[in-house]
């Protein structure tokens, strides 16, 4: 008898045989793709060979590439609760002012997601009117360093603030008790309310002493002003209302005082236009070249001495004085001449650092009857308070044990003063030694306590820039590290509520509302006072009237210094990039070029052209090693590298402060040699030099090597029309002047090609050479906007630095005199442009919008887009600069000595925070260049689609444009019949760079104008 | 078949080739037993080159560009001039084996064979240059037009670096059938000689099923003739195209509309060198001088006098028209090519290419083995300098000054430049080694016993002091020239 048949459901019951076919077959019933699939298998249970090995060959491959391709790590964090006014992919901007190494700039701050990414100028600041300068720029940098502390430390070891404010309060306590004097050591502080602060502390520990001191000292003219009108204050030089300006030594374009806001004030009568074509005439004495004196109309090279007695020789002319001990020259005469000429319409400024100087250049403004005019005591400048004598005190007071303790805020003496290497001595012995610094330097790191204070980015404060006009800053990101803001600090030792922010609004409540009539309440007035940034006081006019001081006797004695200086002699300055060495740490600076050499990662010896030839110091530029030479002044040596630049005169040893920093976070942040040693006497002149070879030389990392546009050909010597130039007067008589070629160069652009239409917008960009000062602001605003990579000195020296926008330095006339040009280049966004139709893949290509596009993903590096593009503005990657490929980033650059951006910690999260997330980072083996910030444009064109309008004139604006101080830079729309750029875009003056190439470029230049007529004659 | 033959006409087989089966043993021979100890000793020497032109290829694609010496302004250098210098040695190939087929210059059937596997190992060594030399090697495929899921995304046709693409693949494709298909009767007569069978199994695949019977010779002639015709306008389409690479441009010194008869004058100039270079080696290491003759050398000296001298003329044109135009930007850059920061490149160019071939004027030079050997590395080394000098001097100092930069090598520029030359000469004796050096069943086309048996008889008669020699009538021409 068969067996009884068990089933498990009716279907089974019915139909065994099929049921059970089904079943072993496990996918039949599914989808007709899964049935395909397996009918290509045997459904026998047999796996033949063949189709073993396929599956074996399968899974082993898939394996392989699964196990091999690492994913890298991505790491985002949502918001917990998300802040009402943070919109992802939307910016926010705060008003804030940046305050430091001496620099004043009103800004806002670009946040992204919370994260300050971007500096812009606050176009409501009526002192920088929206400029910014190279440092403002390169700040935001540094709130992403990695040599930041990340919180309070004793000697090496990290502490918590308890056990720091335990120790340094018993400190502080313990030499109160003593009665043992302890010194408050700051550079200029400009905030009232940390004033109000440090009073307090004062108040509560009454043997703290604060010495206010700045590296780059204001002493002498500080101190002059005292002696001369009774007030211990900078007046407000009023560029924009003088006729003529007559510089000694003062680079007022690049870094002297508020030297934003000359920019922006300068500029006012130099922009020259058919409807006005006047312009302001500046004459600039001076020993080392500056923008400022390669800007100037005439330029009088003298050497350091002859800066000082040009000043005696102005002073006879302007006073009708005969005193022995002056140097002339008929520019000089005609610099003091044009001074007469325009009286109450002139300017003189002077950067010598001597009360003499100053008091001989008070005198000379005071006669031209300058002072109420274009130099006034009405809001004096507050950026520079600091004295020469506090150095001293301090240096002294260690030595003699009457200072037992020292605390540093905003200050590196032990890098800045001249005799910092002793000073760090004297530090390490003192009882108590505190610095405030934010990241590592010099003085913190030998001092006993580190509290380390917030970055400017993340505290309050505020600034008052010049009686009565105050700025606040307000926080952009919480604390990123467990820091405190300095401020709080001395509050908790007083014993008050370590508030700050509270502080400051009681402080503004008492001491600053009272003083507007705009708002009632002080709410509304703190609240819009930090909307705006700014905020300008009614206050009662200082007055000042000069006191008799006998300039005769000022004069003679500085006659008879003058002549124990010999004959040669060295001038110290800073440099538009690192300034004082604050930012010598940081790395959008260091790659700075400075406009004047083309120097970048280190400082150098200036000499003159016909000085190196004479010692046989020429470099060898194809190398790049420049001969080293030994400097001897008094007891200090200094060896650096030797650089000719054309307009040093004979007997000119220029060497720029701030590098040679040794207390920074890698090797390759020590750059070039510390020059504050030879500051001795607080002068940047110091005489007596002498100079010995040293046999040696050394690679500067150097940009542009100095050409002239003259060059020779197989037809002679003849001038490259790359920049083009006209004196005023010639201007007045033809606006085409120094133009002239233009219309025979446009009328004979001719093609078979069909031209495009651009139905949309036309991008075009037009610069004004007569306004650009070289300042460089706008190349680390690029750096900033655009993720531009740092790639290091040894990169620089190989010529691949990867800067977007760079500052073209061209000199005309002689090595002795040279008349100099700056010019912005960047990509010029052709119509017609060479490198698009050489592309082989297509990764460069042409908007609609007339913007020249490059499509990264797309491009596979041939480089030959770069190498016809007639403007040589296309960089490309020849390493992964900016970490972007993660597979090579511990493997370093092969034969190449390493790259900055790796070693410096660029790729690390935290400096990578600095990233604007609108633009792409690129990666090995790709080009890159200007891409007109076409993020801001699609932001601009995104918010009139919003709100249903059309774009309007001046709403998009490009990274470089909104960082000039000079508003050199005009872009828009040409198709906008009412644009700003669409009419200068047909003015006579502007031109394009190599026109004839048809290349239909989209960035116009306007010629450079000097107001030269009458020295020519001479 | 000619059916009259000059007895003026110089043998173009050496005196002691006496019959079929000498030719085919000797010229069968290196392909067979152990080559001599020099061809070990100087593959050994190119194999280890080779190994470290792979280390260098290995290194700048693992490290990027970077490692290389270029910078900003300079983005082609060594990388480009290699390219094209290695494209232009290939010239020599094809020029021999298809113009010269196609004027039945037979002359060539001793060199051809090595001089088209010159071609094909140049293309070789030229092809890799610029896939090597984009930043992102592992996307070179974009360079080419296929169908793809980007849009579809197409390439730029207006490119000349496409043009390229183009022009060198199909160089490439038709050399290296033309090359095969001579090989063919060859691969047989080697596979019928092979004693080992799988020496046998070997050349029989490699030739192709060939019997040797009329219908495939027959379709033999009219393949080679056919390859001939569309190889003939390769060799002036080729370096022509390369050419538009830097005519096309806008920078000075290269945008020159001379640039096509010159890069191709050029590239034939050093093709033929480098023939020079490779047969004078090869007729020695594998005793070949009866197939590879003086007079090969010689007509080859011919056409190294002629084309330096057309790259010379062209050089000073490039001169005179910078001058003529009266543009301030190209007078810059041939006087600074001539006189500036790099004069040494291009005092080296003029003296190799201009200076040094005009001693072969003399006939007795154009003979000379030793300075035939010299000036055809001199010509190649003048060749390479004229592509750095059109390509480094034009780069270096452009439109603007201020960007103007120097060049200098690393140790992997000069590593892949060395190393393609090793893989070049790794790849030609390999060759030599497996292959018949000179076509064997071309030479035997040109090789007539019956008419050199009767001038040797009619020399003897006209009073020749020497036995005439079977295959030779030199002694009977040297006596008839005598006695006249």
């Amino acid at each position: 008898m068969a067996d009884k048949i068990y089933w498990k459901s009716i279907e089974e019951k019915d139909n065994p045989e099929l049921f059970y076919t089904n079943n072993e077959n496990e996918f039949s019933s599914g989808s007709k793709v899964v049935d395909e699939l397996v009918e290509g298998f045997p459904k026998s249970g047999n796996t033949s060979r063949r189709d073993f090995l396929k599956m074996l060959g399968f899974s082993v491959t898939a394996a392989t590439i699964a196990a091999s391709c690492e994913m890298p790590v991505r790491k985002s964090i949502p918001y917990a609760w998300k802040p009402e006014e943070v919109v992802p992919g939307v910016a926010n901007y705060y008003a804030s002012v940046f305050f430091s190494a001496g620099e004043y700039n009103a800004i806002l701050v670009k946040t992204r997601e919370g994260r300050p990414i971007k500096i812009e100028g606050n176009k409501q600041s009526i002192i920088t009117k929206g400029g910014t300068s190279a440092k403002a720029q390169a700040s935001v940098l540094s709130l992403y360093d990695g040599a930041r502390y990340k919180g309070p430390r004793k000697g090496k070891e990290n502490i918590s603030w308890e056990q720091a404010d335990k120790e340094v309060k018993s400190k502080l306590d313990e030499l109160k008790q003593k009665g043992a004097k302890v010194a408050l050591f700051t550079s200029t502080i400009a905030s009232p309310s940390t004033k109000a602060v440090i009073k307090d502390f004062i108040a509560a520990y009454p043997n703290v002493e604060h010495l206010v001191y700045d590296p780059i000292s204001y002493s002498g003219l500080l101190d002059a002003n005292e002696q001369m009108f009774g007030i211990r204050a900078i007046p407000d030089y009023q560029f924009s209302k003088a006729k003529v300006i007559v510089g000694v030594g003062a680079d007022y374009l690049g870094t002297w005082l508020n030297h934003t806001e000359y920019e922006t004030d300068w500029a006012v009568n130099r922009r020259v236009s058919k409807q006005n074509p006047r312009m302001s005439k500046t004459f600039h004495i001076e020993s080392v070249p500056t923008v400022t004196g390669y800007k100037a109309d005439v330029r009088i090279p003298v050497k350091p001495a002859h800066e000082e007695a040009s000043l005696i020789a102005i002073y006879n002319i302007v006073a009708g004085k005969n005193i022995p001990g002056g140097y002339s020259n008929p520019k000089i005469e005609a610099a003091a001449k044009a001074l007469i000429s325009a009286p109450g319409e002139g300017l003189l400024v002077c950067g010598i650092n001597d009360v003499k100087v100053q008091l001989l250049v008070n005198a000379i403004n005071l006669a031209l009857r300058n002072y109420g005019n274009t130099i006034s005591f009405e809001r004096p400048v507050y950026i520079k308070q600091g004295s020469d004598a506090a150095a001293a005190t301090l240096y002294d007071g260690l030595k003699n044990g009457t200072y037992k303790g020292v605390l540093f805020y905003e200050s590196n003496p032990v890098y800045q003063h001249p005799r910092g290497k002793e000073l760090a001595d004297l530090i390490a012995n003192a009882e108590l030694s505190v610095s405030f610094a934010n990241r590592l330097d010099e003085t913190s790191s030998v001092c006993n306590y580190v509290l380390p204070d917030n970055h400017y980015l993340e505290s309050w404060n505020d600034i008052e820039v010049k009686a009565g006009i105050i700025n606040t800053v307000q926080p952009t990101i919480s604390r990123l590290f467990d820091t405190r803001q300095f401020q709080e600090t001395l509050l908790t030792y007083a014993g008050k509520p370590a508030n700050y922010y509270e502080y400051i609004r009681q402080y503004w409540e008492n001491n600053f509302f009272p003083k507007q009539s705009r708002y009632p309440g002080f709410l509304a007035f703190w609240d819009n006072t930090l909307h705006d940034g700014e905020v300008v006081l009614n206050i009662n006019p200082a007055t000042v009237s000069a006191r008799n001081i006998n300039i005769d006797d000022v004069a003679a004695e500085l006659a008879k210094e003058i002549s124990s200086y010999g004959e040669a002699q060295v001038k110290l300055y800073e440099t538009i990039s690192v300034g004082d060495g604050t930012y010598a740490d940081n790395p959008w600076l260091l790659e700075l070029p400075d406009p004047v050499t083309k120097v970048t990662w280190g400082n150098y010896i200036v000499v003159s052209p016909s000085f190196a030839k004479k010692n046989d110091l020429l470099p060898d530029l194809n190398s790049k090693e420049y001969h080293v030479l030994k400097l001897k002044v008094g007891e200090q040596e200094i060896e650096l590298p030797v650089v000719a630049v054309p307009g040093t005169p004979e007997g000119t040893f220029g060497i720029p402060l701030g590098f040679g920093r040794t207390a920074v976070n890698h090797d390759l942040l020590k750059n070039g040699k510390n020059a504050f040693p030879l500051l001795k006497s607080g002068k940047e002149i110091c005489g007596n030099v002498t100079f010995s070879k040293t046999g040696k030389t050394e690679k500067l990392a150097i940009t542009q090597t100095h050409h002239t546009l003259t060059l020779k050909g197989l037809g002679g010597v003849r001038t490259r029309k790359i920049v083009k130039e006209a004196t005023l007067e010639e201007y007045i008589k033809n606006p085409r002047a120094g133009n002239e070629d233009r219309e025979e160069i446009l009328h004979e652009l001719v093609t078979l090609y069909p031209t495009h239409e651009r139905p949309g917008h036309h991008w075009t960009m037009v610069i004004d050479l007569n306004t650009c000062t070289g300042c460089s602001a706008c190349v680390v605003a690029c750096n900033a906007e655009n993720n531009i990579p740092v790639v290091g000195k040894d990169q620089v020296i190989r010529a691949r630095e990867m800067h977007w926008l760079r500052i073209d330095r061209y000199f005309t006339g002689s090595e002795e005199d040279p008349t100099v040009v700056f010019q912005p280049m960047l990509c010029q966004h052709c119509d017609n442009a060479p490198c698009e139709n050489v592309c082989p893949v297509a990764a460069t290509n042409h908007s609609s919008e007339g913007l020249n596009q490059m499509t990264y993903n797309r491009c596979i590096g041939t480089r030959y887009c770069a190498n016809n593009c007639p403007y040589k503005v296309r960089r490309f990657n020849w390493y992964d600069y900016a970490g972007n490929d993660s597979f090579d980033k511990k493997w370093g650059t092969g034969n190449d000595e390493g790259l900055a951006s790796y070693q410096l910690g660029l790729r690390e999260p935290l400096s990578r925070m600095v990233l604007n997330p609108d633009v792409t980072v690129r990666s090995r083996g790709v080009i890159e260049k200007c891409s007109f910030c076409v993020q801001r444009l699609q932001d601009a064109k995104l918010t009139a689609k919003k709100e249903n309008r059309i774009l309007r004139d001046g709403e998009a604006q490009t990274a470089c444009q909104t960082a000039c101080p000079t508003n050199a830079i005009t872009f828009g729309d040409r198709n906008n019949k009412e644009a700003a750029v669409t009419a200068l875009f047909s003015d006579e003056r502007a031109f394009g760079v190599v026109e004839e190439l048809h290349t239909l470029p989209n960035v116009l230049y306007l010629t450079q104008i000097r107001n030269t007529v009458e020295e020519k004659k001479v | 078949m000619h059916a009259y033959e000059s007895e003026f006409r110089e043998p173009l087989i050496g005196p002691s080739v006496k019959n079929y089966t000498q030719i085919t043993d000797e010229l069968v021979r290196p392909t067979e037993g152990n080559p001599p100890l020099s061809w070990w000793l100087i593959f050994g020497l190119m194999a280890t080159g080779t190994l470290f032109f792979l280390f260098c290829l290995g290194w700048t694609i693992w490290f990027g560009i970077g490692t290389w010496g270029l910078n900003k302004t300079v983005g082609w250098a060594w990388d480009i001039t290699n390219f094209v210098w290695w494209i232009g040695i290939g010239h020599a190939g094809t020029l021999i084996s298809a113009i010269l087929l196609l004027f039945r210059q037979r002359f060539r059937t001793g060199i051809n064979r090595a001089a088209e596997a010159m071609t094909i190992f140049a293309v070789i060594c030229a092809g890799i240059f610029p896939l090597l030399h984009t930043g992102r090697q592992w996307l070179d495929f974009f360079i080419f037009p296929y169908p793809n899921t980007r849009g579809p995304l197409w390439v730029n046709f207006n490119s000349p670096l496409l043009w390229d693409v183009f022009a060198i693949s199909t160089y490439f494709t038709v050399s290296v059938l033309f090359w095969y298909s001579g090989l063919m009767p060859d691969f047989a007569t080697i596979r019928d000689r092979a004693k080992s069978k799988t020496r046998k199994f070997i050349y029989n695949i490699l030739a192709f099923g060939w019997q040797g019977t009329a219908k495939q010779w027959q379709r033999f002639e009219s393949l080679s003739l056919v390859l001939a015709g569309l190889s003939t306008p390769l060799v002036l389409s080729v370096h022509t195209i390369v050419s538009f690479d830097f005519a096309t441009s806008v920078i000075p010194g290269w945008h020159t509309t001379i640039f096509p008869p010159y890069f191709v004058a050029g590239a034939i100039f050093s093709g033929f060198a480098m023939v020079e270079t490779l047969m004078l080696i090869t007729r020695v290491v594998f005793k070949l001088e009866d197939y590879i003759t003086i007079n090969h050398i010689e007509s080859m000296n011919k056409i190294i006098v002629l084309t330096g001298s057309i790259v010379g003329i062209a050089y000073l044109t490039e001169l005179f028209i910078a001058w003529y135009s009266g543009y301030l930007y190209e007078q810059h850059a041939f006087y600074n090519r001539a006189l500036g920061k790099y004069w040494w490149a291009y005092a080296s160019m003029m003296f190799c290419n201009v200076v040094s071939p005009q001693f072969y004027w003399f006939k007795s030079l154009r003979r000379n083995l030793w300075v035939t050997f010299i000036l055809s590395i001199f010509v190649n080394i003048g060749m390479w300098f004229e592509r750095f000098v059109i390509i480094v001097t034009s780069l270096a100092d452009d439109f603007l000054p201020s960007s103007w930069t120097y060049f200098t090598p690393t140790w992997v520029d000069v590593g892949i430049y060395v190393g393609s030359i090793c893989l070049f000469m790794t790849l030609f004796l390999l060759f030599a080694r497996t292959f018949p050096v000179v076509a064997i069943a071309e030479v035997k086309s040109i090789f007539r016993t019956s008419s050199a048996v009767a001038k040797a008889e009619r020399a003897k008669q006209q009073g020749a002091t020497h036995e005439g020699y079977v295959g030779s009538y030199q002694v009977g021409v040297l006596d008839k020239d005598a006695k006249n």
